[in-house]
């Protein structure tokens, strides 16, 4: 990866790679390179031609590729997803075995690393998805009913006595969404990492109760 | 049969166009999306002539500008009402939970067209939702106990999941059932404030 999120442009001459792996890391560069673009200079500025620049991919290799610019947004879109549930999945995968807090601290953790060192990827899946019409408002909800379903893999511990309604697992993953979202907008995506303690005690609590989320967060 | 029309004031009609123009820009966005809903649907939906139209507004993303305002303001004046109500904090959450669902119910469309048609309409609409967002915020911070002093994320975050479930609840289609979801998201709202949350978790409330 270089500094700017992407992934090296390859060799020029014979370097003996398949067609499909190069054009498969062509499409990539794109990808990047529209979502580099987008966090910079937004998406009326990111033309198909910066896009290519920051790709170093020629327009006519951009339209093999994709139709149009919203096409490739929608592909950037869908793989800033990817990398985020990627991110979540490992992120459990490691806690497992371990208390429920303890999967939802690491998953937390996980998340705010993520978005602080690459703030171009949490502005397109927190910022510009959203507004960036009724299609890919899909997008965003089906994204965020994944990760609830990913959320909901793991019990918490019932210590209220009273059983937690579905809508609070959906109002935890939207509201933590909405709430960052207007972070990453306010270009505080590299502090979101501060965010970290709130964020558990806000998720602990709707299932713990104040009081017991406190305890947990403060003994760390 | 000798016609009778009562002599309204030419404010009053004035004032009835524009209410009727901006309730039509909600229904024809929550139907079809603010992209597909052109000046002649406009019009020819609230009756008026397109001159009229001009005469208030300076075009269509004007129109819809002042009907989310005005949306947004009405809300926030139901909620802050019901609130404001009850002198128990807890309660005064749940109260103005309970007053923004009913308003949900009642006008569907213009609640479609502030909290789902608004984000994603225009650059400026969408600032007008991000600034919504923040008066909820400062409403519930300021009817929240005096005692919790809960960072501002927490609360960000009970508001933003407050309006996904509202958009989730809209946009299939089930904003009059909206009040249904009263209990559920009282329990998730009250839930970080120490003391509250749990007092209604266990259905004892004072």
């Amino acid at each position: 990866m270089d500094a700017q999120g992407g992934i090296e442009r390859l060799p020029r001459g014979r370097h003996g790679l398949s067609p499909e792996f190069v054009a498969q890391n062509q499409r990539q560069r794109l990808i990047n390179g529209l979502t580099q673009g987008l966090y910079e200079v937004g998406y009326q500025k990111t033309t198909v031609s910066l896009i290519g620049q920051r790709a170093a991919v020629s327009k006519s290799d951009f339209y093999k590729h994709f139709e149009s610019k919203d096409e490739c947004f929608v592909a950037a879109y869908d793989a800033a997803i990817e990398r985020i549930r990627g991110q979540l999945v490992a992120a459990c995968d490691e806690a497992d075995g371990q208390a429920w807090s303890q999967h939802m601290s690491d998953a937390i953790e996980a998340l705010l690393k993520l978005f602080a060192a690459e703030p171009a990827l949490a502005s397109i899946a927190l910022v510009e998805g959203l507004r960036a019409g009724r299609g890919v408002y899909d997008r965003y909800q089906a994204a965020i009913e994944s990760f609830v379903e990913l959320m909901r893999k793991t019990e918490p511990p019932s210590t209220l006595g009273a059983k937690v309604p579905e809508a609070t697992d959906e109002a935890i993953v939207g509201g933590i969404a909405a709430m960052l979202g207007r972070r990453v907008l306010a270009g505080e995506t590299e502090q979101l990492t501060e965010l970290f303690p709130e964020i558990l005690e806000f998720v602990l609590g709707a299932y713990l109760g104040a009081e017991e989320a406190r305890r947990i967060v403060s003994v760390g | 049969m000798s016609s009778t029309r009562p002599e309204l004031s030419r404010e009053f009609v004035a004032s009835h166009k524009r209410r009727r123009m901006m309730d039509a820009i909600a229904e024809l966005t929550a139907e079809q999306g603010y992209e597909a809903t052109k000046i002649a649907d406009i019009v020819r939906r609230a009756a008026v002539a397109r001159k009229t139209l001009y005469d208030n507004f300076d075009g269509k993303e004007d129109l819809f500008l002042s009907a989310v305002s005005a949306t947004m303001t009405e809300m926030r004046v139901v909620v802050e009402e019901a609130c404001e109500r009850n002198a128990d904090p807890g309660d005064g959450i749940v109260a103005g939970l309970e007053a923004l669902l009913d308003f949900v119910a009642e006008h569907p469309s213009a609640s479609r067209m502030c909290m789902v048609e608004a984000i994603s309409a225009t650059p400026s609409s969408a600032r007008l939702y991000d600034a919504g967002v923040r008066d909820f915020v400062e409403l519930l911070q300021k009817s929240a106990p005096d005692e919790t002093d809960l960072p501002d994320t927490i609360e960000e975050s009970l508001v933003g999941g407050v309006a996904w479930i509202l958009q989730l609840q809209i946009r299939k289609g089930g904003a009059e059932q909206a009040p249904e979801l009263l209990s559920e998201l009282s329990q998730f709202v009250l839930s970080p404030y120490p003391g509250v949350g749990k007092v209604v978790n266990t259905g004892r409330r004072k």
